[in-house]
């Protein structure tokens, strides 16, 4: 396997100035998506159709530091092992050998198995295409050497792709630098969750679960039993259903050469 | 080599089931395989030749859809117009007794083929009986999930995932019994008549008497036609 690329993204050098948003918008000619105000200054709940990557904007209280804002920018984790691809019964997800999920649209058909097996629901549904949609890693920019538009645009420095080893150890760096200065719980993201880890990691400064991620993101029971269970053992039942009847019709009709049925029934 | 007994309209019939029953029956049997069929393109991991015979994978969703309406409908239409029907169904349900037992338990050397002394049996068999349950039980299963997965952002997160794996099982056991099933109800020797009873909606009166004697004797007996009197 090609040595990983992918992003970091640096939660304290992020001013949350949607710049990645409007550069994603146009380097995938995706339409603006206008939400009702919802009384804070996140312009998008959650990744859509036609919103890859957003950035969201969570309050919370804190008995000591009192009121946190945290901003997070939020897309497609890529995850190494990922689930969406498992689930597609159309096969419609593939990864590059430098680790980005990608999703044919051509082969999709909009049944939104991925959506709901993704740990982070990322795959949306998108009624124009009729098929699910979301981030590509601008893996077409990046296999012509350029830097994914997110990253291209960051003004701020929180936005930086690379290797994805260097980039850990950077990470890994900055967490120790931001513990010792004032953000004692910051933490990386992306490493090890999900066991393998993804191919986006984030730098936080607080747990995840202040910035609305997972803890420890899963792949829910129901669709591990459904994949891993179900469809690979379970089906075998109706072949033998039909191999019983197939045996059946043969045997009654050596059995039973010279009975006719037809005259007394038969008990 | 004979396939299914032949129909004789000239000896003495009694009628089996309803026009209801078997228009929901047949109704039933088409949807089902529709949905059956396109549904396995994508269970199977996407079968391409068998999702383009419904013109390709979008043209199998379609047909999925349009069939799993058409199943709605039949339970619908069943409900309406057959009310009884079904409510006389479960009840015969009900009345799973030690006869149905020991129906089942021999019953898998009658399968293939050997002949067997049955127990008298009331309109359903033991055997029909189970099919019964779990038909209905899949089926109202297969329309639930189903609906949730086709409209999955109107429900819990939970409850669409909770649906894939219902969806596939529920598919799963009621092919089974509709495959054992199909096939008693046809080319089964020792079923005979049944398959007349479904389709033309009559069957043997001798036919009925040896296979379902506590039926025949409650519906058409001397007693119930005394009372009928
Ligand atoms: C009211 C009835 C039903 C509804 C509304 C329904 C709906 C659905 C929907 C929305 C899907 C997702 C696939 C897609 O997007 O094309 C699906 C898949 C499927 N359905 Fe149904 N369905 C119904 C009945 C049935 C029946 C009767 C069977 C089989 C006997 C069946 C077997 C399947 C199978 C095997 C799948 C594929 C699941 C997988 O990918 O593992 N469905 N159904
Ligand atoms: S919506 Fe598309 S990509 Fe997602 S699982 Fe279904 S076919 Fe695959």
């Amino acid at each position: 396997m090609a040595r990983l690329m992918t992003n970091l993204y640096d939660v304290s050098k992020c001013t949350a100035c949607r710049g990645c948003l409007v550069a994603c918008k146009d380097s995938n000619q995706l339409p603006a998506v206008m939400e009702p105000f919802k009384g804070n200054y996140a312009t998008h709940e959650d990744t859509n159709g036609n919103t890859y990557t957003l950035i969201r904007f969570i309050e919370h209280e804190d008995p000591v530091d009192g009121v946190r804002w945290n901003f997070l920018k939020y897309q497609c984790m890529h995850c190494l092992d990922a689930e969406c691809m498992k689930v597609c019964p159309k096969k419609a997800y593939r990864k590059t050998e430098w680790g980005a999920t990608i999703h044919d649209e051509d082969k999709c058909i909009g049944c939104q198995y991925c959506t709901y097996a993704c740990p982070f629901g990322i795959p949306k549904y998108r009624t124009r295409t009729d098929t699910v949609t979301k981030c590509t890693l601008c893996y077409e920019r990046v296999e012509e050497g350029l830097k994914p538009a997110c990253v291209r645009t960051c003004p701020s420095g929180a936005l930086t792709f690379g290797y994805r080893d260097e980039l850990l150890q950077q990470a890994e760096a900055r967490v120790k630098f931001l513990r010792a200065n004032g953000f004692p719980r910051a933490t990386i993201y992306g490493k090890l969750e999900l066991g393998s880890g993804t191919n986006k990691i984030y730098v936080l400064t607080d747990t995840p679960d202040k910035f609305n991620l997972p803890v420890d993101p899963k792949v829910s029971a129901n669709t591990w039993v459904w994949q891993d269970w179900i469809k690979p053992y379970a089906g075998w039942l109706i072949p033998v259903a039909l191999g019983a009847s197939a045996v059946s019709f043969v045997t009654n009709r050596l059995i039973n050469k010279g009975d006719d049925h037809a005259k007394g029934g038969h008990e | 080599m004979r396939w299914i007994p032949e129909y004789q309209p000239d000896v003495e019939r009694v009628e089996r089931f309803n026009s209801v029953a078997r228009i929901t029956h047949w109704g039933h049997t088409v949807t089902f395989l529709l949905c059956l069929f396109t549904g396995l393109i994508l269970f199977l991991g996407g079968v391409d030749w068998l999702a383009a015979i419904f013109g390709g994978y979008r043209g199998a969703g379609l047909v999925h859809r349009i069939a799993a309406v058409g199943m709605t409908l039949m339970l619908v239409f069943g409900m309406l117009f057959g009310f009884k029907g079904y409510i006389a169904w479960v009840k015969d349900i009900f009345r799973f007794g030690m006869n149905d037992v020991k129906f089942i338990s021999i019953f898998p050397l009658d399968f293939f083929g050997l002949e067997m002394k049955f127990p008298p049996q009331t309109r359903f068999n033991g055997g029909e009986k189970m099919n019964s349950v779990v038909l209905m039980t899949m089926v109202s299963l297969l329309v639930l999930s189903g609906y949730i997965m086709w409209f999955p952002s109107i429900f819990p997160a939970g409850l669409v995932r909770f649906s894939y794996p219902v969806h596939d099982l529920a598919m799963i056991f009621s092919t089974l019994m509709v495959c054992m099933h199909g096939f008693l109800g046809s080319f089964h020797l020792g079923s005979g008549e049944s398959f007349w009873g479904m389709w033309k909606g009559t069957v043997r009166a001798d036919w009925a008497k040896h296979h379902h004697a506590i039926w025949y004797e409650e519906t058409y007996g001397d007693k119930a036609k005394a009372e009928a009197e």
